[in-house]
């Protein structure tokens, strides 16, 4: 049995990916690990991320399964399973062996491996639709919006497009603290990802910025309506977990 | 009056308004204003009614020269008063959207001199908002019955979604409860913005940069509960609406009785959650699970139940078309089967071709076993050894949801039994033994 060593990055798994092919390797034979644990009867390979041959997967992959299936299987890599590695190489060499038509990776649920991987894309689809929804800037003195997360999955890459689309015109940065990762977009410029960096900035809000958190926290009480109160409802919509990072639920209260 | 206290005042006015859905438009930032817009809708936040809060929804005034009986914005009620400016509004989207508090505008009002006038204000505080503030996200915005067409069609090629307000579901009502609007007035701009969409379309194949009017559809409310109307009535006003007026969107608002008058029923319970649930329900099988209404309910029973949902309450009294076989039956089927939505039933249909399914399978794809299992077989087997009979089913059904509600009004399925009383298995209190031991039982 061949064991593939990969970090838990994109190009690492998908380095393996091609080597498995390049190697000609039986692949109901071959195993891409993402922990050191030894497993038995098994030869290790050790992987080095390379970018050509990272590209030259991500081109067939989106050239065979069409870029939506292609999106979700670096979702199902993105979750930080230890087996999501294995998931998603099993589920790319049925795909690509059963022929299967653009858009239809994900049909053959009954595969235990295709199902793990599309589990695991759904789990963190979830969290970056519920980043999307739930994040929440501030303005600082200098003008930049800025946001802190602290994502159950590394999702910034995902995240980062969607605000650069919808606020191209405005500096902002998103940083998640459990990951101590930035993600950065200058105005009218492409975003880019910071790891790393000292996390101790200097953050002053701007003079208006709490003015707008208390209108906005004013708002939302004002908008519920008390004879239709269901607090299990709203919990369930909306974790306790992302409460920590909304301005809404901060524990100061608008005073009349 | 400041600015907060003018939010409060006009978001209090407002919030009895449904619609907060950001859906049905999908558009891409354009790299030089902000805002940009995802089909499926995005819910910034949830009040603490469980509701979500997607757009700022807000009145432009809720200074009203009608006196609708069941609003909180009628002129002979006694409340705080305000109006935005335009420029209010533009800041305050601006402000919460660059925050990500909000997805957009929902601009409705109360009527501020004429119908028309008002339209005019709401249309003149859009063109700001997209021309000079350049917001390019989420904006849905209330057509005024009785509005010149002229104003409600420029509002259109601005808005995402328009809305006119149907209130309630019969004229009766209507006249009852709202003596300043009429069923016509009300029909009239919606097939105006019907009209419009369909013209549009057929420019937009032609010219394909045609500004587009109403992208997102336009959508209506019914107020449930105010009026004596049954759900049957209700859910064929709702059908008739999808499809004569081409509407993305019914909304039920349960009634809450916020004004005291005496022509509005009193509801001691709360608001008719349940029911407005029940109606809920019956909309999205309406829409996404090509049911009919006449299916759902008929003269005869003219209420939905309170104990099963729509589909199992439909499933149960015809059960001559179950057991459905997973692997083999058609898709228009499977989406009839209690507890396979609509993403289950797809994901059977796909990975049915390269596999037959078992219950095990089923579980995966999500399809909610403990209510599909009397209703389906895999491979020609049920999961356990069930009687396919109404009775056994129902009991089975509404068991584990809530015992001590069941039967508890007097509405039961099960048979009457000398021994098997709903109170037999309660456990003895001690007052009960106190009672027992000196003879007062």
């Amino acid at each position: 049995m061949i064991v593939y060593r990969c970090e838990a990055s994109l190009e690492s798994v998908f380095t393996a990916v091609y080597l498995a092919y390049e190697q000609k390797r039986v692949h109901e034979d071959t195993v891409l690990c993402l922990s050191d644990e030894p497993l038995l009867f098994g030869e290790d390979v050790k992987v080095v991320p390379d970018i050509s041959k990272t590209h030259k997967v991500i081109r067939t992959l989106i050239r065979r399964f069409g870029e939506d299936d292609y999106i979700s299987l670096c979702m199902a890599l993105a979750s930080e399973d230890e087996e999501s590695a294995q998931a998603v190489y099993r589920t790319i060499v049925r795909g690509l062996k059963s022929e299967c038509p653009r858009g239809h990776l994900f049909d053959c649920l009954a595969d235990a491996n295709v199902h793990k991987a599309f589990a695991l894309a759904r789990g963190v689809s979830t969290e970056i639709g519920h980043q999307k929804q739930f994040l929440r800037f501030q303005e600082l003195d200098n003008g930049v919006l800025y946001a802190k997360i602290g994502a159950k999955y590394d999702v910034m890459v995902f995240l980062m497009p969607h605000f650069a689309d919808r606020l191209p015109i405005e500096n902002f940065m998103i940083y998640d603290e459990k990951r101590n990762l930035f993600g950065i977009h200058p105005a009218s410029h492409n975003w880019y990802l910071l790891r790393g960096e000292e996390a101790g900035m200097r953050l002053e809000l701007s003079e208006e910025e709490t003015y707008y958190q208390e209108l906005f926290r004013h708002f939302c009480t004002t908008i519920s309506i008390e004879g239709r109160r269901n607090q299990k409802l709203q919990k369930g919509m909306l974790p306790l977990r992302f409460r920590e990072y909304m301005v809404e639920f901060a524990s100061q209260q608008w005073k009349q | 009056m400041s600015l907060m206290d003018k939010l409060g005042v006009l978001t209090d006015a407002a919030k009895y308004d449904v619609a907060c859905t950001s859906s049905g438009v999908d558009r891409r930032g354009n790299g030089k204003s902000i805002g940009n817009c995802v089909a499926a809708g995005i819910c910034h936040s949830f009040s603490a009614d469980g509701r979500c809060i997607s757009l700022l929804k807000i009145l432009l005034t809720n200074e009203c020269i009608y006196d609708c009986k069941y609003c909180r914005n009628r002129c002979s009620n006694d409340i705080p008063r305000a109006t935005f400016t335009p420029e209010e509004i533009c800041v305050l989207t601006m402000e919460f959207y660059r925050r990500n508090y909000i997805e957009g505008l929902f601009l409705s009002s109360g009527i501020i001199k004429n119908p028309t006038f008002t339209m005019e204000l709401i249309f003149r505080t859009l063109w700001l908002l997209r021309n000079r503030y350049h917001f390019n996200g989420y904006v849905h915005v209330k057509a005024i019955p009785g509005a010149a067409p002229e104003v409600i069609e420029k509002a259109g090629f601005l808005a995402d979604r328009m809305s006119v307000n149907l209130e309630l579901p019969t004229a009766e009502g209507l006249r009852a409860l709202a003596p300043n609007k009429h069923r016509k007035s009300i029909l009239t701009p919606m097939r105006q913005i019907q009209n419009g969409i369909q013209v549009n379309q057929n420019d937009l194949v032609l010219y394909r940069s045609a500004p587009r009017f109403v992208a997102g559809g336009q959508s209506t409310q019914m107020i449930i509960g105010a009026t004596p109307e049954s759900d049957y009535h209700i859910i064929n006003v709702a059908e008739g609406l999808y499809q004569k007026f081409g509407l993305k969107r019914v909304f039920y608002s349960a009634f809450v009785n916020v004004t005291g008058d005496k022509a509005l029923p009193a509801l001691p319970g709360g608001p008719p959650l349940l029911r407005e649930h029940r109606l809920y329900q019956a909309d999205w099988l309406l829409r996404f699970y090509g049911f009919r209404a006449e299916e759902l309910l008929d003269e005869n029973r003219p209420f939905f139940n309170v104990m099963l949902d729509p589909k199992e309450d439909w499933a149960v009294r015809h059960l001559e078309q179950f057991p459905v076989e997973i692997n083999r039956a058609p898709f228009e089927m499977l989406l009839r089967i209690p507890g396979v939505g609509v993403k289950s039933a797809r994901r059977i249909v796909a990975a049915r071709r390269s596999a037959n399914l078992t219950f095990m399978d089923l579980k995966k794809i999500g399809v909610v076993l403990k209510r599909a299992l009397y209703f389906i077989t895999c491979a020609g087997r049920m999961m356990y050894p069930v009687k396919l009979e109404e009775d056994y089913i129902v009991r089975h059904l509404t068991e584990e949801k809530d015992r001590i509600q069941f039967g508890s009004d007097g509405m039961s399925y099960r048979q009457l039994s000398l021994f098997d009383d709903g109170n037999y298995s309660k456990p003895v209190s001690p007052v009960e033994q106190l009672q027992t031991a000196v003879g007062q039982l």
